[in-house]
């Protein structure tokens, strides 16, 4: 299924703004793709949102959800 | 008579505003931690609009590095205490609000006596150590946190701790449970910051402060709004409770947590200056590694040392290294201490491991 992901701070460095298709039903299946597929988010601290819901725990996807991954950022 | 009807009429005459708002103005205590890029812009509206009693908290001196986005500062007030300029700056905009300084660090002996005296607290800080304990102490107390955060063209807004439509309450560690390590997520020092960026972040949080107290509009309650200067996007996400963490119970439990940097004393690297780098490097061999991003300014001409920047280091770490001692460099002595760390953590006692505390920005003669 296609997946668009929107991203932001450092981790848009990473992967910028767009569709994926991926075979994955829920969110958690969806993370372990993102991490083969951008290895480097492994080691980065970071949350996902599904259709602008934060993720506490794995959501069933659905053809064309939006993923939005978010690093924290502590700059004042 | 509470307050100068004058002073106020442009919000006075709003519809929906009026005197029972300027009232809660007038009777809501706020404390502003971190009198920086997001701290003065906050402060000089709620001070502006009206809010009654403000308390500061920031140890940090002007620095000239500060003045492109800390509008409060003058070249003039370089060298003082931040909490002490912002202060009479905010005195001569409004005498009528009451505000008191705090001149040093948060931290958890201090935390809970600070936040104790305000009803609203805003989290203008510039690292996770004070973020996290603030959050923390918010939630144990109860009171209402407005959580603002920048990097580099983009910012992060929130309000914890007020329940929602749905009876709910969130805090920071919804959104992120563990405290990321020191050096691990780049500050505006170290990433660098669009002046403007927290004037319009630091602005928006008083807005969301103003709307809170006069029980206006629609605040920001269990919804994350990130900002893309670059883009002019916004994009707002709802938060839930989350369950895999836990938090500080009590005070007594607040205070245990270790919140900050390991202590020094646990530590095995040594921090110097550069100046104690010029001589370490005349009396024996020495590797200086610079761990900063290749895209970093200023650019080092000393052939010498040794460009690896904290993300690529660990294939260093893994190469043997003939020199006994090794000393990391970076902007602000902050991922320098990092790399140290991991260093230390291979070598032990075999090797003199070093960072130049302050980093390039302290030593720029030097360098």
């Amino acid at each position: 299924m296609e997946i668009e992901l929107v991203t932001f701070g450092k981790i848009s460095e990473l992967i910028p703004n767009q569709k994926i298709e991926v075979e994955a039903s829920n969110t958690d299946e969806l993370q372990t793709n993102l991490e083969q597929l951008f290895p480097n988010l492994a080691s980065m601290k970071y949350k996902l949102a599904l259709n602008k819901d934060i993720v506490q725990s794995t959501q069933e996807l659905r053809n064309n959800d939006i993923i939005a991954i978010m690093p924290p950022f502590s700059g004042g | 008579m509470r307050y100068n009807n004058e002073r106020y009429s442009r919000q006075l005459i709003l519809q929906g505003f009026g005197e029972p708002a300027q009232s809660r103005l007038a009777d809501a205590r706020v404390l502003v931690i971190g009198a920086g890029g997001l701290g003065c812009p906050a402060l000089q509206y709620l001070v502006s609009s009206g809010v009654g009693s403000i308390g500061i908290i920031d140890d940090d001196i002007v620095s000239v590095s500060n003045l492109h986005r800390q509008v409060l500062f003058t070249t003039d007030d370089i060298g003082r205490l931040k909490v002490e300029v912002s202060s009479e700056r905010l005195q001569r905009i409004n005498p009528e609000v009451d505000i008191t300084i705090y001149p040093f660090k948060i931290d958890s002996s201090n935390v809970i006596e600070v936040l104790n005296g305000y009803d609203f607290i805003f989290d203008g800080s510039d690292n996770f150590t004070a973020r996290y304990l603030v959050n923390d102490a918010s939630t144990l107390l109860k009171k209402p946190l407005i959580f603002a955060a920048v990097s580099g063209y983009e910012g992060q807004l929130a309000i914890f701790n007020i329940a929602g439509e749905r009876d709910e309450r969130t805090n920071y560690r919804d959104l992120f449970p563990i405290q990321p390590k020191d050096g691990e997520i780049l500050n505006c020092a170290e990433n660098g910051v669009l002046g403007v960026l927290p004037g319009i972040i630091g602005a928006m949080a008083a807005g969301e402060i103003i709307k809170l107290i006069t029980k206006i509009g629609r605040p920001l309650i269990n919804t994350l709004r990130h900002y893309n200067l670059l883009s002019g996007e916004q994009y707002e996400m709802n938060i839930s409770p989350g369950a895999n963490y836990t938090l500080p119970k009590t005070k007594a439990e607040l205070s245990s947590i270790q919140y900050g940097d390991v202590d020094q004393d646990a530590e095995n690297y040594t921090e110097i200056s550069a100046i104690d780098l010029k001589s370490l490097r005349e009396q024996s061999t020495t590797l200086v590694i610079d761990v900063r991003e290749r895209h970093e300014y200023p650019k080092l001409h000393d052939k010498e040392i040794l460009p690896v920047p904290l993300s690529e280091l660990e294939s260093l770490l893994a190469k043997d290294i003939s020199e006994q001692n090794i000393v990391f460099l970076c902007q602000h002595g902050i991922r320098s201490a990092t790399a140290a760390e991991l260093f230390n953590e291979k070598y032990g006692d075999l090797k003199n491991i070093y960072s130049v505390k302050g980093g390039i920005t302290k030593w720029s003669n030097y360098f």
